[in-house]
């Protein structure tokens, strides 16, 4: 046990020490963290400037409303949108020609063309150097909806207020049964549960491949006998498999304080500084699902890391790993690719078996219980099927392992590793 | 009592035998030479010994007890395929070593600070072991090997890659362990090695052994027929001598072993007149002449 505790402990403090492993821990949520906070701080800071757009008003029915209408105010209180009227004296495209160049020239941001038959149903053109700027488009687009629909209620003889009463949008709201009663759910789920099966996935792989190098430099360096020297093969890979599970663990509890940090003082920092951003919220998190995400982060990476393990032990470069570890990689993937479906329909048939299948379970059963949390029985049978795989395959990668370690040279083929368990 | 016991162990790997009905006994205190050609099963052997692999049959003893992982702390072992932790720093690489040999705390410190001090490495402590150079790797490979004072040493071809400054700094601490009463057990397929080092030798050929005991004797009884010649003329002259059996031939200097009980002085009135002779020396056979004799010439 004192031997595995020091082969723990170089595994930990090897990789802690990494500037990789810093940069990843530390940075990674800093770098998150940046991507949710910068475009809301841009958006909530910059003052912006007015905008001149061209107007060419065929139907000479919808300039004036238009301008009238469109108030949008800038931060300090001037318009953003500055309509410019361009009257259709002669020659359309030769007045568009114009514009063109005033659009290239930067005297105007774009221009609108609006058809002489557009209360019958004519398309308004909108033509700029870039169309990508989706809230100047569709603030655009409603405030024309708007001026057109109204014209066209009129000449029909209705009363626009009146319709737009019955018109109003019908109120939507999704809501998620539990236990506890009934709460709002506005899409936080789906969001958490597809990050936390992401971080689940992304670590299950990342620490797989960390076995799987850490293997390969073992052997490739030539240094596993001299360890072999003083403790059995299956102590190192004990060893190994703890002191990185360790690491991942240890990331994940920055992460999680981090975290913590992040949902209880963000939404009062920033609408201490920025008031018009106080409406953000993170959405909250059972505390079980958290236990449920730590219990299958430790089951799949049992379950995966031992067999990354035997084939690192099997082959003499990463070259060849990938092509071997390739296969196992796709147990990993594979529920990622089902993912949609099974948030889809938590509780089909076949989401349950999908679930229950060990090398699937870890990210499938995380994401149920996201979703819809199954009944125990199931989790339970998921978690003891992933247990009694992952003894199996400990037993049968520890056995590849302990032989192929030793072996150097051209890279045996699958009978031959099949062959190694029955050795002595 | 014997530091090493081996009886009777083979092992197989499909119908292939690297190791067949292999047994002797190492004594207590003496420096003992595993010999033979590439891939006689030199290698697979120290690793039973080792507990690295385990044996098909037979068994193995060492240090008075069945070889067992609570022995290997008392063990050093420098495998043939050898090499450290490219990352780690040379001060706590050797520290982990030790660490899994069960020696810790301050004596180990102390010990590793004074190998390194030894070994001229000291100023090389805080560097990571890919940054030394390939002879400073192996001094370093070689201090993880006896730095927790065990009480037998197990090293496989530790000359390979060295040297002669490195091989005879090696050859000067075998000798000095042997002194202090350290069991050595070393295999190599360079006989010269074994001649100057070596009390007691095992001659593995593929996968049995052909010969082992005291070493002295083993030349003893290989009988005073070695006749070392240096010469000038035509070499084939010499061979038209009748009693003679093998001939290493090396153009002016000639190796002659003579049929058993052939007498060297009827074989130097021969050589008169025949080529000019330089030296001739009636000797025991060197290492390299038995070993030639018993593994045939095809393995050397």
């Amino acid at each position: 046990m004192n031997k595995i505790l020091a082969v723990i402990k170089r595994e930990y403090l090897q990789i802690v020490r990494t500037k990789t492993f810093i940069l990843g821990t530390v940075l990674g949520p800093v770098i998150m963290g940046l991507f949710i906070f910068v475009p809301i701080l841009v958006s909530v800071m910059s003052v912006g400037d007015q905008e001149r757009i061209g107007v060419i008003d065929a139907s000479r029915e919808i300039y004036k409303e238009l301008e009238n209408r469109m108030d949008f105010k800038l931060k300090d209180g001037r318009l953003k949108y500055v309509l410019e009227n361009y009257e259709l004296v002669a020659d359309l495209e030769q007045l568009k020609d114009t514009l063109n160049q005033k659009v290239l020239a930067g005297d105007i941001s774009g221009y609108m063309v609006i058809p002489e038959n557009i209360i019958e149903g004519g398309t308004v053109e909108f033509a700029a150097e870039h169309v990508s700027d989706f809230d100047k488009i569709s603030s655009i687009n409603k405030v024309l909806n708007t001026v057109i629909v109204e014209k066209r209620l009129k000449k029909a003889g209705l009363d626009p207020g009146e319709v737009s009463k019955y018109m109003e949008e019908v109120k939507f709201v999704t809501q998620k049964v539990t236990k506890k009663g009934v709460e709002e759910d506005t899409g936080g789920t789906f969001i958490v549960s597809y990050i936390l099966v992401l971080i689940l996935y992304m670590t299950l792989i990342f620490y797989g491949q960390l076995i799987l190098r850490g293997v390969i430099e073992e052997k490739s360096s030539r240094v596993v006998e001299v360890v072999l020297s003083s403790l059995k093969p299956s102590q190192l890979m004990a060893g190994k498999i703890l002191g990185i599970a360790a690491v991942g663990l240890t990331q994940y509890l920055i992460w999680a304080v981090f975290g913590m940090v992040l949902t209880s003082y963000s939404s009062s920092l920033l609408s201490s500084f920025f008031p018009q951003a106080s409406g953000f919220k993170i959405p909250s998190i059972p505390a079980y699902v958290f236990v449920y995400f730590v219990v299958f982060f430790i089951l799949g990476y049992f379950l995966f890391s031992t067999l990354y393990a035997a084939i690192g032990s099997t082959v003499n470069s990463e070259k060849e790993a990938q092509q071997l570890g390739t296969p196992l990689t796709m147990m990993l993937v594979i529920p990622i690719l089902l993912m949609m479906f099974v948030m889809r329909s938590p509780d089909s048939t076949l989401s349950i078996v999908l679930s229950l299948i060990p090398f699937f379970s870890p990210i499938l059963m995380l994401l149920r219980i996201c979703v819809l949390l199954p009944p125990f029985i199931e989790i339970l049978g998921s978690i003891v099927l992933l247990v009694l795989t992952t003894v199996g395959l400990i037993w049968f990668a520890g056995k590849i392992y302990r032989v192929g370690l030793l072996m150097y040279g051209k890279r045996p083929s699958l009978p031959e590793i099949i062959k190694w368990v029955r050795y002595k | 009592m014997e530091a090493i016991d081996v009886e009777n162990i083979s092992k197989q790997y499909g119908s292939f035998y690297a190791v067949k009905n292999l047994s002797f006994g190492v004594p207590e205190g003496s420096v003992y030479g595993l010999l033979g050609p590439n891939g006689a099963g030199k290698t697979t052997t120290i690793r039973m010994i080792m507990n690295v692999i385990i044996p098909d049959q037979g068994s193995i003893r060492v240090l008075g007890e069945k070889m067992s992982e609570d022995m290997k702390s008392r063990i050093g072992y420098l495998p043939e395929e050898r090499g450290l932790y490219p990352k780690m720093k040379v001060g706590e690489l050797l520290a982990f070593l030790a660490h899994l040999k069960g020696f810790r705390g301050q004596e180990a410190k102390k010990g590793i600070d004074g190998w390194l001090d030894r070994f001229d490495l000291s100023k090389w402590k805080e560097k990571k072991a890919e940054e030394l150079s390939r002879g400073m790797q192996q001094k370093v490979q070689f201090i993880a090997t006896v730095v927790h004072k065990p009480e037998l040493i197990i090293l496989d071809e530790p000359f390979s890659g060295l040297d002669p400054v490195n091989t005879k700094l090696l050859k000067d601490i075998m000798l000095e362990m042997k002194e202090s009463g350290v069991t050595i057990i070393f295999s190599t397929h360079r006989m010269e090695q074994i001649e100057m080092i070596c009390d007691n030798i095992c001659l593995i050929n593929k996968a049995q052994s052909v010969l082992k005991g005291n070493l002295a004797e083993i030349k003893k009884n290989y009988g005073k027929n070695m006749i070392i010649l240096e010469y000038d003329g035509d070499g084939r002259r010499i061979r038209e001598f009748p009693e003679v059996d093998k001939i290493d031939d090396y153009g002016k200097y000639m190796e002659i072993k003579l049929k058993d009980r052939a007498d060297p002085q009827k074989f130097l009135t021969f050589l008169a007149g025949k080529v000019r002779v330089d030296r001739f020396e009636i000797k025991e056979p060197t290492l390299n002449a038995i070993f030639i004799d018993k593994v045939g010439e095809k393995n050397e």
